[in-house]
């Protein structure tokens, strides 16, 4: 109780330490396996001359060289360029490009997991709901996406590239990452499990005797733990964007770091596991600050109260 | 749902889904042209696929594909879990910031962004899905050490340790009996089995993305075929292509492997 803010405190070091260790691990795994990067990542019997690509890709003066100067253009904004997928074409660019569709697909997917989250906290949703929920939370992304696909394939055929088509690819593919895999029936039962056990607590039934609301008594001592929960959520639905973007085939970070790992490009890999870590890493730090600000909240003495 | 009818059930589905992987054979048949497409009564049990193959040698291929790798992964899983719990009982603050600094990094990760990366490392004549399921048990696991350390929490954590060792038990029987035996395991049964599951489905959309962009799947050589081969193939029924009894096929081993996963939960829910 004393030490509130270690968990905070560990979240907040996480953070920090994410986006630089992400970017770290994967450029030591590149040297730890036997042979040379180069030849790893195209093999000399498909690419040639593979000293002067090693060169290219700055992959000649060993890991460290490799990962301090990745490091160093990262933090101004520069990836670099791409390796095989497109190759010269700055990794920027197509970051550039391909986010605002990933954006888009994982808040419109967010939304109902929210609206579920709330109504869940709110009684409005019966538990009866859950089993439905549950039930259709066990389709793995790929079939809902599948479903999607077809959908528009049938709808639009050769079309679907169009704005419309492209539209209604993004509502179908957030439907699909906000069913599938548990996400609305987590976001669901997680949030009510967690309501429902503190409005067990005495101090909630003394509020009731005196009138007071439910809510605003629990959700102080709950809200880091519903942050925790929704950046869970968040993070499980920028996962399985990666599926649904594919194989609806909207063209977002998803689909960009399953095209750059097919074609072994590391330029485009590093950057977007970057990216996501990035991300993820301002998620870690928003949990902490609500769990921060909510602590002070809760410790701060009610006005009144002679101490 | 009674838990022994469940435990029955939950084995039923492990059995159809997983024992035809043992006897899957090496390579497909030959293709048989006058075979191709037939359905579900003309070429039993399941059809046959574009070349006439038979789709059981799909569905056992792809048992064997996921078999061994879902249960190591589920294996690791509930070793870490119960790695949790234990560690919550110990009631030392430096093990469970540890553990808590364990959880916040690895758990910070998007799944599908490691496990692409561990699929692009994974050298091209080494490619298995036994990397990756193990990396996907890894960075599933600070969620089944979180509640297998709230469960034993609950319990009292050190305080529940240290009164039954007032009553004479042994740390062992405290720790392996009491803790992880009796108030454990529905936890760590439920949070394997759905790892498990999470495996399976993850071979069959890492697969699927594969074989639409017609490459070689990251998780088995390129002689087998998965799960996912049956949906790519029932999937043209909706272009007209007469392959429903391959959708049907793929769908209904996925539901197998929902059915299990349910059943199991069911079957260890606490008392």
């Amino acid at each position: 109780m004393k030490r509130w803010w270690i968990r905070p405190l560990v979240r907040v070091v996480a953070a920090c330490l994410l986006p630089v260790a992400v970017p770290a691990v994967i450029t030591a795994f590149i040297w730890a396996l036997p042979g040379d990067p180069a030849s790893i990542i195209c093999p000399p019997e498909l690419c040639g001359g593979t000293a002067e690509l090693a060169e290219a890709w700055n992959l000649d003066q060993g890991a460290t060289h490799f990962y301090t100067t990745w490091m160093g253009a990262a933090m101004t904004g520069d990836f670099g360029n791409s390796w095989r997928l497109q190759p010269g074409v700055p990794v920027g660019e197509l970051l550039a490009s391909s986010i605002p569709w990933t954006a888009a697909l994982v808040v419109l997917a967010f939304v109902p997991l929210l609206v579920g989250a709330a109504g869940a906290a709110a009684r409005i949703i019966p538990r009866q709901v859950d089993a439905i929920l549950q039930a259709v939370g066990l389709t793995p992304s790929v079939v809902l996406a599948l479903c999607a696909a077809a959908v528009v394939t049938i709808t639009y055929g050769a079309f679907a590239f169009d704005d419309e088509a492209m539209r209604v690819k993004l509502l179908l593919g957030a439907l699909c990452l906000g069913l599938a895999d548990q996400a609305l029936s987590g976001a669901v039962t997680g949030v009510r499990g967690l309501m429902e056990e503190e409005r067990k607590q005495r101090y909630v039934q003394i509020a009731i005797l005196r009138g007071e609301s439910v809510l605003s008594n629990t959700l102080p001592n709950t809200l880091g733990a519903l942050a925790g929960q929704m950046r869970a959520r968040l993070l499980h639905l920028l996962s399985g964007a990666v599926i649904v973007e594919v194989v609806i085939r909207i063209d977002g970070l998803g689909d960009l770091l399953w095209q750059g790992t097919l074609s072994q490009d590391f330029g485009v890999v590093l950057a977007a596991a970057f990216g996501f870590a990035l991300l993820s890493a301002l998620l870690l730090l928003l949990q902490a600050l609500v769990e921060v600000a909510t602590a002070l909240h809760v410790r701060r003495s009610p006005a009144g109260v002679v101490s | 749902m009674n838990r022994k009818l469940a435990w029955a059930l939950a084995t039923l589905c492990f059995a159809v889904l997983f024992v035809p992987g043992l006897f899957a054979p090496e390579h497909l048949s030959p293709p048989d042209m006058a075979n191709a497409y037939l359905g579900f009564s003309s070429a039993p049990p399941f059809g046959a696929d574009a070349s006439g193959r038979p789709l059981s040698e799909y569905a056992m291929q792809g048992a064997r594909v996921v078999a061994l790798p879902a249960l190591l992964a589920g294996l690791l899983v509930v070793f870490l879990g119960t790695l949790g719990g234990l560690l919550a009982c110990t009631g030392s603050q430096r093990a469970e910031a540890a553990a808590q600094g364990f959880g916040e990094v690895v758990g910070a990760l998007p799944r599908m962004v490691v496990v692409l990366v561990v699929a692009l490392l994974v050298p091209k004549d080494a490619r298995s899905l036994l990397p990756i399921a193990l990396t996907w048990a890894v960075l599933a696991a600070p969620g089944a050490m979180d509640e297998a350390a709230a469960v034993a929490s609950r319990l009292g954590g050190a305080r529940f340790v240290e009164a039954l060792r007032a009553h004479g038990f042994s740390r062992a029987r405290i720790y392996l009996i009491h803790i992880v035996g009796m108030n454990l395991r529905p936890v760590l049964m439920r949070q394997g089995v759905e790892t498990m599951m999470q495996v399976v489905f993850l071979e069959i959309g890492l697969s699927y993305l594969a074989v639409q962009d017609s490459q070689p799947s990251f998780t088995h050589g390129d002689s087998e075929k998965s799960w996912a081969d049956l949906l790519y193939f029932g999937y043209q029924a909706f272009l007209d292509i007469p392959s429903s009894h391959g959708l049907f096929l793929g769908l209904a081993l996925v539901g197998v492997v929902a059915l299990m996963s349910v059943f199991v939960t069911q079957a260890v829910r606490a008392r």
